[in-house]
């Protein structure tokens, strides 16, 4: 069953539990406690300076989007999908103490703070604010802004806290993973997560405390989750998560009915299935004794820093393959290839502007022959979007605002009047008209007289340089449009009917898209692709439930697509020719110093 | 590693002085052993100070440093090192000896290296051309202008406003009067966190319920930031917002002093005005994602967002005297 604990429900629990006690007498033993957790005692008030040189902070950094009240009704959060929180409940979800209980100050909010919240607009304020700052505003949010409850509170708070110091993970071997595995399914996990973990089970009902919906998480996106704390693949971060249970959401915590060591199977599963930098496929979320090994083995994606999100490369390597290309995702010779992470955006520079961008990222892989290029997408998406009604615009209209497709309006500083922010982007989550789930990728048309670093602009090109769009949308169709601007309708052109969808299936929360087009163009509306240059690329991609249509989208940054082209002879020659000719000096050096000692010696 | 923190992109002057620091540091511990009778051989402490810095320049800064560059400190810092090991003949002959030896095979030991740098000397000078030679594809590298010359004039929402001589209207005195030195007077402070000076004071917190003229419209101008410009450049102006990761050109960071802290408000108008779309060629105009803002927002946010940067940043913004 799952437990969605609402403020009441959990203040009626509250006071079951504490009459409970007191029947009890109070004795209550260690070994009543979930199991990995101990008691601990209530933290001591802050000082009035503090609270004070905390205000400062707050009205500085926070009241920005988190209000005056802290109420989470800054004027920022009228944009914001995951909304800033609001602290009048004393609701955290990221935790060390058990269920329903408040977080603990001294870890839990200052590793908040310290460390943000990644895939929310919660940045870390390490190095922004000194620690001692970091304390202060948490003095002042927790004793002026948390209204419903106190740290001080005898009466009603205790903290049962998981003693994550004092364990260390059990070893993520490929019978853990496979029994993590078995315990997602029985466990429940899978409900919400979705069979492979992307977040794609229950993902439309979900609500959290304050009634706007909320998306479970993606495990394959672990640097998204919030409880990552700047370290994505440390699964004692999993761990702690499973065993508190995030409060204010339906996520419970596992603690009554999981030991530490099932907890541990579960952690080590959840973080495998993190992206690595080779792609396991967990079909169907079936894990076999031979993928939980590969799942064991995985390296993880060097980590970015500076953004916390693995690092990109702009570079996009096509390879050359003999023969027909692949028709398969799961064909081998993809393997020949690495795969690339196109980080996405929300397109935020013309009008509609997406500020929820519900895809973040896609991978993708490209092959050759001598006549096409292959490109095999692959992004999470929870929802299969397909649009069912007929619209009104034609497929080369780019403005639709008139046709209703609008940006989030700011909506002023009218919170007063709106108290249940109904007309928040967060609200309107999930309401959205449904369109077609899409990708597509840009390149200049004449990609070859560009003078560097000269590019069409990456949002569907200018008047100068044209580029040709390929977009493909999951009703099926595949188009090949011609962009001159982010302003101008696109021109079709004659060249879809040589675009092949190779192939195109949403899985358990993904995409997987196979597109093939002729790597020559006509040149004068469609590009033709070489081997051996740089060829500037964007991509953009649509998610149909987010409301997604036109230039409402995610887009990404240029990349490059490079054919690489065989590797010639000379890179063999060459080095061999360097390697005799370093011996022969070698050995003419240590010739003349043995003959310059004997000369010596003789003398 | 959360508690080291690297480098942070080019600075240089961190870097040159830990650099400095931990040879002084090596120099002090050559000395003390030296006194212990213990002193490392000079071939062995200048192969080592070489080998230091250049893992230094590897591991310790990030964004990391391209090749080339690193290929350049290196030969300096061997020069450098050769003109310490021959500064006096002994100290020459000092440094070669263990060099000498090994091409003479004077022990068993010594030939045993003779023969291993036959083989290995040649097989990583092969390796390294092979590299060399094979054909790669790295990110190219393009330089774009960040701050390039703005126009004379510009035409916002049907007005032209002439740069040199335009003033933020919101950035006014108690009398209603355009004037710097009150504003200046009343942005956060220059130091860690860069806070408002006085919370309780609605000369300076623009959230007090009193707050009123140009503390009011910074208040105003931060709500405009956190609607529409926080995705990008951040919460704390410091261009990591949510965004960030996905875009390059990277977003500005405002914090750092090398962006509006050097430019006149005015030439920060323009750029929110014109956007990425509105930048000469050498800014790149067709890969940023800024967007031009007169699409977005009236003159009077704009102006109060730009002033709403200045504060939360804690710089005056640059004038032309």
């Amino acid at each position: 069953m799952r437990i969605v604990t609402t403020t009441a429900t959990r203040w009626g629990m509250l006071v079951c539990i504490s009459m409970l006690l007191g029947m009890a007498g109070g004795s209550w033993a260690q070994d009543d406690l979930p199991e990995g957790f101990v008691k601990q005692g209530l933290p001591s008030a802050p000082g009035a300076e503090s609270i004070e040189a905390g205000k400062r902070v707050y009205f500085t950094k926070c009241v920005w989007c988190h209000g005056v009240e802290g109420a989470g009704d800054g004027p920022g959060a009228v944009r914001l999908w995951p909304r800033p929180r609001n602290f009048n409940a004393g609701t955290f979800k990221i935790r060390h103490t058990a269920s329903g209980q408040l977080p603990l100050i001294d870890t839990d909010l200052f590793q908040t703070v310290t460390h943000g919240l990644p895939g929310s607009a919660m940045p870390p304020w390490e190095g922004i604010l000194t620690d001692q700052q970091r304390r202060d505003v948490l003095a002042f949010v927790t004793t002026r802004l948390v209204e419903d409850r106190s740290w001080q509170d005898e009466e009603f708070e205790e903290f049962f806290v998981l003693d994550l110091e004092s364990m260390s993970p059990k070893e993520a071997t490929p019978e853990s993973i496979q029994r993590g595995s078995e315990l997602v399914v029985e466990k429940k996990c899978i409900e919400c997560h979705g069979l492979e973990g992307r977040g794609d089970g229950n993902a439309f009902n979900l609500k959290d405390d304050w009634g706007f919906p909320i998306q479970p998480a993606d495990w394959h996106k672990c640097w998204n989750f919030r409880g990552s704390r700047q370290d994505p693949y440390n699964v004692k971060n999993i761990f702690r998560t499973f065993s508190t249970g995030l409060n204010g959401t339906p996520m419970p915590s596992f603690a009554d009915n999981t030991s530490v060591d099932e907890r541990w199977d579960i952690a080590n599963y959840v973080n495998a299935l993190c992206e690595r930098v080779t792609d396991i496929a967990v079909v169907g979320g079936q894990v076999s004794e031979n993928t939980a090994q590969q799942l064991a083995k995985g390296v993880a994606l060097p980590i970015d820093p500076l953004t916390d999100k693995p690092k990109s490369n702009f570079v996009i390597p096509s390879k050359f393959v003999e023969g027909d290309l692949p028709t398969e995702a799961d064909d081998e010779r993809w393997g020949l290839v690495q795969r690339r992470w196109i980080a996405m955006g929300g397109q935020i520079t013309h009008k509609p502007r997406n500020f929820v961008n519900r895809i973040d990222d896609v991978w993708v892989r490209s092959l050759y022959n001598e006549t096409h290029i292959e490109f095999l997408f692959r992004w999470d998406d929870r929802t299969r979007s397909i649009q069912e009604e007929e619209v009104d615009w034609d497929p080369t209209e780019v403005n639709l605002e008139d046709y209703g497709v609008q940006e989030q309006s700011p909506q002023g500083t009218m919170f007063a009047e709106d108290p249940f922010h109904e007309e928040s982007i967060a609200a309107k989550q999930n309401q959205y008209a449904v369109y077609n789930d899409g990708i597509a990728f840009q390149f200049p048309i004449k990609w070859q007289e560009l003078p560097a670093p000269r590019k069409p602009r990456y949002f569907w090109g200018d008047e100068t340089f044209p580029v040709d769009i390929t977009k493909w949308m999951a009703d099926g169709t595949v188009a090949v449009y011609e962009g001159t601007g982010w302003d101008e309708d696109f021109s079709e052109v004659d060249f879809a009917d040589e675009v092949e969808v190779v192939k195109a299936e949403w899985s358990h929360g993904q995409w997987t898209v196979i597109l093939k087009r002729p790597l020559k163009g006509d040149y004068d509306e469609v590009a033709y692709l070489e081997g051996g240059k740089y060829i500037p690329m964007v991509f953009f991609a649509w998610d149909g439930h987010n409301g997604d249509v036109g230039r409402k989208m995610a887009v990404s940054a240029f990349y490059y697509l490079v054919m690489e082209p065989p590797t010639p002879v000379t890179t063999y020659i060459y080095p061999a020719f360097i390697m005799v000719g370093v011996i022969i000096v070698e050995g003419w050096v240590l010739g003349r110093r043995a003959n310059k000692r004997k000369a010596s010696s003789r003398s | 590693m959360t508690w080291l923190k690297l480098v942070e992109g080019y600075m240089p002057m961190q870097m040159i002085s830990e650099l400095g620091l931990s040879i002084l540091v090596f120099v002090l511990i050559n000395w003390a052993l030296h006194r212990a009778g213990m002193g490392v051989p000079k071939f062995w402490a200048g192969v080592g100070v070489w080998v230091f810095i250049q893992l230094y320049l590897k591991y310790r800064i990030y964004p990391p440093i391209p090749f080339s560059v690193r290929a350049i400190y290196g030969t300096v810092s061997a020069c450098g090192i050769f003109m310490w090991v021959s500064g006096s003949e002994k100290e020459w002959q000092e440094f070669k000896r263990p060099i000498l030896n090994v091409m003479d095979g004077i022990t068993g030991f010594h030939k045993s290296v003779r023969m291993a740098a036959l083989f290995v000397i040649p097989l990583a000078l092969g390796g390294f051309a092979y590299n060399s030679f094979l054909p790669s594809f790295e990110e190219p590298i393009e330089l774009r202008t960040v701050h390039p010359a703005p126009p004379a004039t510009t035409k916002v929402h049907g007005k032209t406003f002439v740069l040199q001589v335009v003033q933020n209207p919101y950035r006014v005195n108690a009398d209603g009067d355009y004037d710097q030195g009150y504003t200046d007077a009343r942005i956060v402070e220059q130091a860690m966190g860069r806070l408002m000076k006085d919370v309780n004071d609605p000369n300076y917190n623009p959230w007090d319920p009193n707050a009123e003229g140009y503390i009011k419209y910074v208040r105003e101008g931060g709500e405009i930031f956190f609607q529409n410009c926080h995705f990008c450049h951040g919460d704390n102006l410091n261009g990591r917002g949510l965004w960030a990761y996905a875009f390059n050109p990277i977003p500005a960071n405002f914090t750092d002093a090398g962006t509006i802290a050097q430019l006149q408000e005015t030439f920060v108008f323009w750029r929110v005005s014109k956007g990425g779309i509105g930048l000469p060629g050498e800014g790149f105009p067709w890969a940023s994602v800024m967007p031009p803002w007169e699409q977005h927002l009236t003159v009077d946010e704009i102006w109060k967002v730009v002033m709403f940067e200045y504060w939360h940043t804690g710089y005056y913004p640059r004038t032309w005297d």
